[in-house]
């Protein structure tokens, strides 16, 4: 395996690829042989070593949906909600000069 | 809403009723076989686990402990000796429940439990799927009993409709607020929007939930039924909020006078609710697109959900304060006008805690496995029979409705007397006759009915009111 940089394009990259579910298949074939039980703390130790080394900047959640940060939420719950308070207003507000026009 | 947590287990349920993999089983490694669905899922979580055990910062508290670890399913956190810890189940499987918990014991040595008959490390996965089946049970009948309920709620507002449409011209003979004119526009206007809603929860049920296959596919057409759904229940909440403005600025703002605009209800109820639900299609389509915009696990629902709590808010707002009109200002001086305000207000009075109060008490579901599903049942009722609520409160109970429905059912007995009576005899000028004394007659049996209606008595300005109601509507 070359050293992988870092970009979530790459990690993604690599699970598209499936190298990541062969080296757990590889680690259980090997564990089997060796009548270990999967996963243990030698796998484990395995792994740890392996994400040092070629995963230091992936992101911490890999590919799975989550949402945006908190920088981009927030913006986009607050303005509709602020949008909303507005036009009730502005109803309100045209309500009220027509009933003075009428 | 996240009522549909009940929906995606009932979609994940679908496929198979078994588990793939006896977890029970102590000797049995939890690697699932290749090219299943589930282990994309699994390897994804192994993934995050180790990264998190490699940037984690090491344990500091004292004393003896169990190394962090990956069981093959879950994640597991450096743990005291001598306690157990718990998480949430994984969802990789049709028949784990995630809502109930799994946990793994750290025994005093800073091990983790071994299972006595395999001697391997062992995770108590039993509570997964020990109550599948009974809640699979409950699942279905909420399931059936939602579309009962929006299928109820078409059939009630579509008679309240054509109930409004038929009788539009004797409510308009005469001035009552309860169903002035302009009122009624609004009403059928909600009931549209209520029945609209109603036909695309009922399409996403049928098409998109008991359907793996279409999930899976994800085509264009389930992200715009459910770019609908999303419009339409905004266009639900903000039309309620429209009838709250309209009586907040009939009896608080300019009080008796009736002619208002009703263009920027228009707006506001068909017209704005399409903002919150595009924003919701653009920023789920980029940040959150999972297949056919099912999840509920995501913050990004509230872009649409915060925009129809707050148009909740206010418009209880608005009701408080016309009470407190009503009560205050009109009470000593203006007694009939008030009572009879108070009725007309009293539907919407009523109608719109019932609408929130689901949104309320949404976060707050029991722990106890009893209240829970109790808790289910309540919030499916309120949320799926509410178009039916709707209809009966604003139509059906109605006092002017029940009148004229009553008067419209003597005239056909009556007719049908007439024209049993013409079949005997050949003089037709008496059934003439008497139909048109029956005109003077019916107004006013409606002037004694609304006497009653008030309870007590006309004012003179009552009276005033109710004639020139008849010339302007």
């Amino acid at each position: 395996m070359t050293a992988l940089n870092s970009s979530s394009f790459l990690t993604n990259a690599f699970f598209f690829s499936s190298s990541y579910g062969e080296l757990i298949n590889c680690t259980s074939l090997i564990a089997e042989k060796l009548a270990c039980y999967w996963p243990n703390q030698l796998v484990d130790e395995f792994f740890i070593a392996i994400h040092k080394h070629y995963f230091k900047n992936c992101s911490i959640s890999g590919r799975s949906l989550r949402d945006p940060p908190n920088n981009i939420l927030y913006p986009f719950l607050v303005v509709p909600i602020l949008i909303t308070l507005l036009m009730t207003a502005l109803v309100v507000w045209r309500s009220k000069r027509s009933e003075g026009i009428v | 809403v996240r009522f549909t947590y009940i929906f995606s287990f009932l979609q994940r349920m679908a496929p198979s009723l078994t588990s793939t993999v006896n977890y029970t089983d102590p000797t049995l490694e939890p690697v699932v076989t290749e090219h299943s669905p589930e282990r994309q899922k699994i390897i994804d979580s192994q993934f995050k686990c180790y990264e998190r055990m490699n940037r984690d910062p090491p344990y500091r508290k004292k004393g003896l402990f169990c190394n962090r670890t990956w069981d093959g399913w879950l994640c597991w956190d450096d743990t005291p000796a001598g306690s157990f810890t718990d998480q949430n189940c994984p969802d990789y499987f049709p028949d784990f429940d995630p809502t109930e918990r799994a946990s793994k014991y750290c025994d005093e040595t800073g091990n983790w439990f071994r299972h006595p008959e395999s001697n391997r490390t062992w995770s108590n996965y039993t509570l997964c799927n020990s109550f599948t089946s009974e809640k699979l049970k409950t699942a279905l009948i909420l399931y059936y009993m939602a579309i009962v309920g929006h299928a109820l709620s078409i059939t009630s507002l579509l008679i309240s409709l054509g109930i409004f449409f038929y009788f539009k011209d004797i409510f308009s003979l005469l001035w009552v607020l309860s169903l002035s004119c302009q009122r009624i526009t609004l009403h059928k206007n909600l009931f549209v929007s209520y029945v609209l809603n109603s036909v695309f929860t009922i399409a996403h049920l049928i098409t998109v939930v008991p359907n793996p296959g279409l999930v899976k596919r994800d085509p264009v057409s389930c992200k715009v039924l459910q770019f609908f759904h999303q419009y339409m229940l905004g266009c639900n909440y903000f039309w309620m909020l429209c009838e709250g403005i309209y009586l907040h600025t009939l009896i608080v703002v300019a009080v008796f006078a009736e002619e208002q605009r009703l263009h920027w209800y228009y707006l506001l109820g068909w017209g704005f609710p399409l903002v919150p639900a595009s924003i919701h299609a653009v920023a789920r389509a980029k940040y959150f697109n999972d297949n056919c915009w099912m999840s509920v696990d995501t913050h990004l629902l509230y872009i649409v959900h915060g925009p129809v709590m707050a148009a909740l808010l206010v418009n209880f707002f608005f009701l408080l304060n016309i009470v407190r009109v009503l009560v205050t200002k009109l009470r000593d001086t203006h007694r009939a006008e008030s009572n009879m305000y108070m009725k007309a207000v009293r539907a919407t009075l009523i109608l719109v805690p019932l609408l929130g109060i689901q949104f309320v008490i949404i976060p707050w579901r029991p722990e106890n496995r009893l209240a829970g599903e109790i808790y289910d049942y309540i919030m499916h009722i309120l949320m799926h029979y509410q178009g039916l609520l709707v209809a009966t409160i604003f139509c059906f109970f109605n006092g002017e409705v029940q009148g004229a429905l009553k008067r419209q059912w003597m005239q056909y007995k009556t007719q049908w007397g007439q024209r049993r009576r013409e079949h005997c005899s050949t003089r037709s000028t008496s059934y003439t006759a008497t139909s048109i004394s029956e005109v003077p007659v019916y107004l006013n049996h409606h002037d004694s009915t609304n006497e009653q209606l008030n309870g007590k008595y006309i004012d003179d300005s009552e009276l005033i009111a109710l004639k020139s109601g008849e010339t302007s509507a």
